[in-house]
């Protein structure tokens, strides 16, 4: 398996604040080593290798988590919550799940 | 569930068709699909739908804080349409937990996404893990910020189930708020009371309020949260270049 993490530059060429959130909590649980590379998606650079990938991949956020597995079958995660849990088989909190997904998604024509 | 469907491109085949061919697509694709309709406005999607397939799947969330008028015309609609609405309710634990421990109006002093995470999110997404397909009433003139970018048919991948596809198609993304109450008063489509006191986005009674001439709709929605722009959305005119 082959975990990639795609960050972002924003266009006025400042990290991404989710994308910082993300890394550190990889970084405290110890699970930043299952990630195997980490891309820069530059919006200022739409052939940046992130950005490219998020055109290829149809994802329209970031941070994302490319997983390919050995057989070559390629998932994408947009939510960390989601991906800790499937992928690394980490316990989350539903509560943290439904936040997370309410502060990335725009839900509110629900 | 297919594991791989080329949406950019049935997107792409989709761009310029009206509202009721994308749905004819949608509903011809999938056999487990259903309608989310909030009480608002996307009545017009229940009313195409219910004219393209009799009994179609219709779900509606039942936060608990729903204004009188909404409950109303959600029962209006399931009576009118021959469709099969479903109302979801929040985990009651859930709920009674928040309410213990924060009040009945921690939004006011928290912001919102942990009130909408309990009494929307979840029941959302136990509902669309048992789906192949969703349909939504979302608009790209809903917020040029955060919408001007939505396809009409998407997958979702924040509530898919594990190694599958959610389709996600919005069929209105193209039609503009006129277009849309165009067809509702040429149809006599009925609408939620709230529209005409000058409601235009409606969601929870304690976060919705009436806006003025000129404002955004998006200024009727947790009017009391600083006004700040998604950051974790990707800025596609970039991508596509």
């Amino acid at each position: 398996m082959k975990i990639t993490l795609v960050k972002k530059i924003l266009a006025d060429g400042s990290p991404c604040k989710k994308c910082a959130d993300v890394l550190d909590k990889l970084e405290n649980s110890g699970q930043i080593s299952r990630i195997d590379e980490i891309v820069i998606a530059d919006e200022r650079n739409p052939d940046s290798t992130g950005m490219q990938l998020a055109k290829t991949l149809e994802v329209d956020r970031a941070p994302f988590f490319i997983v390919e597995d050995d057989a070559g079958n390629t998932e994408v995660y947009t939510v960390y919550m989601k991906f800790v849990k499937e992928v690394l088989d980490q316990k989350t909190e539903e509560s943290d799940e439904l936040q997370e997904i309410m502060s990335n998604e725009d839900l509110d024509f629900l | 569930m297919s594991t791989h469907i080329p949406l950019t491109d049935i997107n792409a085949e989709l761009q310029s068709a009206t509202p009721q061919a994308i749905l004819r697509h949608a509903l011809q694709e999938h056999d487990n699909i259903a309608i989310s309709f909030s009480g608002a406005e996307d009545v017009v999607l229940v009313h195409m739908a219910a004219e393209i397939r009799p009994g179609v799947k219709v779900f509606c969330l039942d936060t608990g804080r729903l204004h009188a008028e909404t409950y109303a015309f959600i029962e209006t609609v399931r009576k009118r349409y021959d469709i099969q609405l479903e109302i979801l309710f929040p985990d009651a634990a859930q709920v009674q937990k928040l309410v213990s421990e924060k009040g009945l109006f921690s939004f006011y002093e928290d912001q919102h996404q942990e009130c909408c995470g309990i009494r929307k999110v979840g029941p959302l997404r136990k509902k669309l893990l048992t789906l192949d397909a969703w349909v939504t009433g979302q608009r790209k003139d809903q917020s040029p910020g955060t919408r001007a970018d939505i396809p009409v048919v998407q997958a979702d991948k924040a509530f898919s189930r594990p190694g599958e596809t959610l389709t996600k198609y919005n069929p209105l993304a193209n039609w503009s708020s006129q277009q849309v109450w165009d067809y509702i008063r040429a149809l006599d489509v009925p609408f939620n009371p709230l529209h005409s006191k000058g409601f235009v986005s409606i969601g929870c009674e304690p976060c919705t309020r009436a806006i003025l001439p000129g404002e955004h709709e998006r200024a009727g929605r947790w009017w009391w949260e600083e006004s700040t722009k998604k950051e974790c959305g990707l800025h596609s005119t970039n991508i596509d270049k």
